[in-house]
C-alpha cells in the first residue's frame, strides 16, 4: 500500500498554513475581546 | 496578562523553530516523502489537543464541587481552545489524508474521535451562548462537559471496531529518532501557545462574569419598593 | 418513591398516546423518505436498513425527548415536584424509563415498515428487539437528562439534538452494526461484542446521568 509519494509540497503548506492562521486569527480576536471585555469596566 | 503574553511568545518562537527545522532540515521520510512534514504540526496538534479536553474536564469537575465560578471561566476557556484545536486537527488530517490515501477523509478512529468531540463542544458553546442564568449555565455546561468527556474512549472504541474490517491503514503516530527534534520543539511550542491562550480567554470569561454579576437586574425597582 | 414517580410518567405517557402515533409517522416517513434518497436499489437498501432504521429511530427520538419535559414545564411543575419531599434521582429514572418505553416501542413498530420498505426480513426477531432494546435505552439516558436541560432555554429544539447525537455516536454505531447482523448475517459472530458495547454504555450512562440530574434541575 505504501510507496514513495513524491512532491507534495502544496499539502505541507496547506497545512501548515491552515495551522497558523487559525493561531494568529484566534490570537487577534482574543486581543480584541480582551480590550472590549476590558473597556466595559 | 503578562505571564500570558510571555507564553505566548515563547509558543510562537518555539513553533517558528521547530517548523523552520520540520519543514528545512529534518529529511525526507522514506516512504511518504515531504508530506509526513505535516505531522510535524500535526503530532503535537493533537498531543495538545487531548490535554485541553482533560483540562476542561477537570475544571468542570471542580466547579461541580466547589461551585467557585473561576472554574467556570476556566472551563469556558478550556472548551473554545478545545474545540480551536479539535478543528485544526480535522483540517490537518484531511491534507494529510488526501496525498497519502487519495481521500479526504478516511475514518480513521483518533481523527473521527475529534471530529465527534468537535460537535460535541460545539454543542456545549452553543449552550453556553442560549443560557441566560449564569449559575444555570456553569452547572449545565460542567455536566455536559464530563458527559462528553467520558465518551470519548468509548467513542474511540466504537469507531475503531466499526472501521476494523475496513481497512488495515493507520495514521503513523511513531516517527524515528532523527524526526524528534522538530517535534519535540512544535509540541511545546503548541502546548505554552496553549496555554497564554487559554490564561487570556479565561480573564475575558471572568471579566465578563463579573459584569453579569454586577449589572442589576431589570425589574427589581418594582418589587424592591413592594418589599420594603 | 420511584414507583409512584413511574406510575405517574406511564400515566402522563398513556394520556398522551396520541402524540406517540404523531411521531410514529414521523420515524415512518423518515424512512420512506430514506428509500427516495437512495432510489430503487433493492440491494443497497436493503444492505443499509439497519442504519435507515437507527437514523430514523434517532430523529424521532428528538420529538419524543424534548416532550417528556413539557408537562413539567407548561405548569411549571419542574419546580413544584422539587418542592416535594422526593427524590430528584426517582424523578430522573421514571423519566428515563417512560422514554426508554417510548422509544422501545417505537423501534419495535418501525421494524415492519423496514422490513416492506427495504426487504429486509429477518427471523432473529429476539436478537433485532435485544438490540432496539439496548439501544434505545442508550438513547433515553442522557436524551432525558438533556431534555431536562433544554427544556428550560429557549432555542431548545435545536440544542437538544445538537448535544445529544454526538454523545450518542457508539449507541448508532452499535446499533446499526447489531441490527443489521441480525438483517444480513453475522458470519464472524461480531455481534456479540456490539451488544456488550451497548450494555457498558448503558451501564455507563444509567448511573452517570441518575448522578448529574439533581444538580441539573437545582434551583
Amino acid at each position: 500500500m505504501s510507496g514513495v509519494i513524491v512532491g507534495g509540497w502544496e499539502f505541507v503548506w496547506a497545512a501548515y498554513g491552515i495551522t497558523a492562521a487559525a493561531f494568529i486569527l484566534y490570537g487577534l480576536s482574543l486581543m480584541s475581546r480582551l480590550r472590549e471585555a476590558g473597556r466595559n469596566d | 496578562m503578562r505571564k500570558a503574553q510571555i507564553f505566548i511568545a515563547l509558543g510562537v518562537l518555539l513553533l517558528l523553530a521547530g517548523s523552520s527545522i520540520g519543514l528545512f532540515v529534518a529529511p525526507a521520510e522514506t516512504f511518504m516523502g515531504d508530506v509526513q512534514r505535516i505531522m510535524y504540526v500535526h503530532v503535537p496538534t493533537a498531543w495538545n489537543w487531548m490535554l485541553a479536553v482533560l483540562f476542561s474536564l477537570v475544571c468542570a469537575i471542580a466547579f461541580l464541587f466547589r461551585n467557585d465560578f473561576k472554574w467556570d471561566a476556566r472551563l469556558e476557556a478550556g472548551l473554545e481552545v478545545g474545540t480551536l484545536l479539535a478543528f485544526l486537527l480535522c483540517c490537518q488530517g484531511a491534507i494529510w489524508a488526501k496525498p497519502t490515501w487519495g481521500v479526504w477523509w478516511d475514518w480513521d478512529p483518533r481523527l473521527t474521535t475529534t471530529a465527534v468531540l468537535l460537535f460535541a463542544f460545539l454543542g456545549i458553546l452553543a449552550l453556553r451562548s442560549f443560557v441566560e442564568d449564569p449559575v444555570k449555565r456553569a452547572i449545565w455546561s460542567s455536566v455536559a462537559t464530563i458527559i462528553a468527556s467520558i465518551d470519548l474512549p468509548i467513542v474511540y472504541m466504537s469507531v475503531k471496531w466499526w472501521n476494523s474490517l475496513h481497512q488495515q491503514q493507520s495514521t503513523p503516530s511513531t516517527v524515528s529518532s532523527q524526526f524528534h527534534l522538530p517535534l519535540r520543539m512544535n509540541a511545546f511550542g503548541v502546548l505554552f501557545l496553549m496555554i497564554g491562550f487559554i490564561m487570556v480567554r479565561t480573564r475575558i470569561a471572568a471579566l465578563r462574569a463579573e459584569r453579569e454579576l454586577a449589572a442589576p437586574p431589570v425589574a427589581m425597582s418594582g418589587e424592591a419598593g413592594e418589599l420594603v | 418513591m420511584l414507583a409512584a414517580a413511574l406510575r405517574k410518567e406511564l400515566l402522563l405517557q398513556w394520556r398522551t398516546r396520541g402524540q406517540f402515533i404523531a411521531v410514529f409517522v414521523f420515524g415512518a416517513a423518515a424512512l420512506l423518505l430514506f428509500s427516495f434518497a437512495i432510489g430503487p436499489n433493492a440491494a443497497a437498501l436493503r444492505t443499509f436498513s439497519a442504519g435507515f432504521l437507527w437514523l430514523g429511530l434517532l430523529l424521532s427520538s428528538t420529538l419524543t425527548l424534548a416532550e417528556s419535559f413539557h408537562a413539567e414545564m407548561e405548569n411549571r411543575a419542574l419546580e413544584g415536584l422539587l418542592l416535594l419531599p422526593s427524590d430528584p434521582h426517582a424523578l430522573y429514572y421514571a423519566k428515563a424509563i417512560a422514554n426508554w418505553l417510548q422509544l422501545a416501542i417505537l423501534g419495535v413498530a418501525l421494524v415492519p415498515v423496514m422490513v416492506v420498505l427495504y426487504d429486509a426480513g429477518t427471523t432473529r426477531l429476539l436478537t433485532l428487539l435485544l438490540v432496539i432494546v439496548l439501544g434505545t435505552a442508550g438513547l433515553s439516558a442522557p436524551g432525558t437528562l438533556y431534555a431536562a436541560m433544554t427544556a428550560q432555554v429557549k432555542a431548545k429544539q435545536t440544542l437538544l439534538p445538537l448535544l445529544l447525537f454526538p454523545l450518542i455516536v457508539p449507541v448508532l454505531l452499535a446499533s446499526v452494526k447489531a441490527t443489521s447482523m441480525a438483517i444480513l448475517g453475522d458470519p464472524m459472530g461480531d455481534s456479540q461484542r456490539w451488544m456488550l458495547l451497548l450494555l457498558a454504555f448503558d451501564l455507563i450512562y444509567w448511573s452517570l446521568c441518575g448522578m448529574l440530574y439533581a444538580r441539573v434541575v437545582e434551583d
